[in-house]
């Protein structure tokens, strides 16, 4: 019976405790007001307040040790008050453990630095890494760009070296103009391509299709003998066999056209056979790219 | 017991309480200030809390040298025993505050690399 009503009454003044803050100010109030009861010195308070900002900061994780120590010269201060009340020894104890506390969060916080200074430390090697990758990467890619840019131009050259030894090649204006004369392509008013013209055509295919184009335009004359529209006809469809022929060996037919321009822009005399000749040809216009 | 006995030990007790039995805490005094240079060398003057704290400190190492002179000596015991928590605080605070500057150093650093390359 009496075990038990002690235990009820230990309940009832935990009870008390738990009310919070304001009762027990009320409560320590009433025991001074009885005399005697001390009330814990302002060094005292000051510990206690620094080491609950201690534990809630970094220390808790980044300080344990430090933390824990602060707890037991804390523990030592409240000790002493217990026993002896705010005496001097007391009021020393809690400015120690005060700076304890003070010590144990400034020990997590420089621990807490260290670790963000060593993150970025990692983060600086690895974005240097990075950094020397994409460097050696738009290096390599630049090295691979000037050597297609120099493949490009050795098979360009040499595209126009071999056109060079079967046609006249100019450039102009309106393009790259590859001159075929019309007595080797095609005989005397017919439109048919001569055998010896195939093999010209096949190398200005192989010459087109190297070095790339944008578009071509075949263009057919004749000399002034003869009825202009006569010329016109015959010009237009040597013109045409001459483009169909460049399809059928890989030209795409989508970039290449055909005219017939007749005795139009006459490049010699027509009053001499040697010039008649020169103004019986085909014309290639290559547009290059871009 | 006689006369001479009594004073004898009038005298003696005298001496004894003049003195207070209490020794100079001439360890304590050197262990203080060698916490005060050792958080000095760790640069506590460059930062302002960690000053605060040595100021502490040292005015709490006078305070002790007078205390000592006045044979206070365990009034003088106790307050070196605050100067040096004092000292050991403002080292603690001077090495979070260079921590603390090397850390975001640092983090310029790779925030000004970042952009560099991001260029």
């Amino acid at each position: 019976m009496m075990r038990r009503s002690t235990r009820f009454s230990s309940v009832r003044v935990s009870g008390l405790y738990a009310a919070g803050p304001l009762l027990l100010a009320s409560l320590s109030a009433l025991l001074m007001a009885c005399g005697g009861a001390a009330v814990p010195p302002q060094e005292l308070n000051d510990a206690h307040a620094a080491y609950n900002e201690a534990a809630k900061g970094p220390a808790a994780d980044l300080a344990p040790a430090q933390l824990d120590t602060a707890k037991g010269a804390l523990a030592t201060a409240d000790d002493s008050f217990q026993k002896d009340g705010p005496t001097e020894k007391t009021k020393d104890l809690a400015y120690i453990a005060q700076r304890r506390a003070e010590i144990a969060a400034a020990e997590g916080g420089r621990e807490k630095a260290d670790r963000k200074r060593a993150a970025a430390d990692k983060d600086f090697k690895n974005a240097q890494i990075q950094g020397l990758e994409n460097y050696q990467k738009t290096k390599e890619a630049l090295a691979s760009e000037k050597a297609a840019r120099v493949e490009a131009e050795r098979k360009a050259a040499a595209a126009m070296v071999s056109l060079n030894e079967i046609a006249k090649v100019k450039e102009e204006s309106r393009g790259v103009v590859i001159t075929l004369s019309g007595s080797v392509l095609f005989a005397t008013g017919k439109s048919d391509l001569l055998r010896i013209a195939q093999d010209k055509l096949n190398q200005v295919a192989t010459a087109l299709n190297d070095q790339g184009f944008k578009s071509i335009e075949v263009l057919g004359y004749t000399d002034s003998v003869g009825s202009a529209a006569d010329n016109d006809a015959l010009s237009l469809r040597r013109a045409q066999a001459v483009r169909d022929y460049l399809v059928t060996r890989g030209v795409p037919s989508e970039k290449a056209t055909a005219k017939g321009l007749g005795s139009s822009n006459p490049v010699a005399s027509n009053n001499t056979a040697d010039g008649r000749a020169e103004n019986r040809r085909v014309e290639i216009v290559v547009s290059p790219l871009k | 017991m006689n006369v001479r006995t009594w004073v004898y030990w009038c005298i003696s007790g005298t001496m004894l309480l003049a003195c207070g039995g209490y020794p100079p805490p001439h360890d304590a005094l050197s262990a203080a200030q060698a916490e005060v240079k050792g958080a000095e060398v760790g640069g506590a003057n460059e930062n302002p809390k960690a000053a605060l704290h040595v100021k502490l400190a040292k005015d709490q190492i006078q305070k002790a040298q007078q205390q000592m002179s006045e044979n206070d000596n365990e009034e003088a015991e106790r307050t070196l025993i605050r100067a040096q928590a004092d000292a050991d605080l403002a080292l603690a605070l001077a090495k979070e505050a260079k921590s603390q500057n090397d850390a975001s150093e640092a983090s310029e650093q790779v925030g000004k690399l970042r952009k560099e390359m991001s260029k």
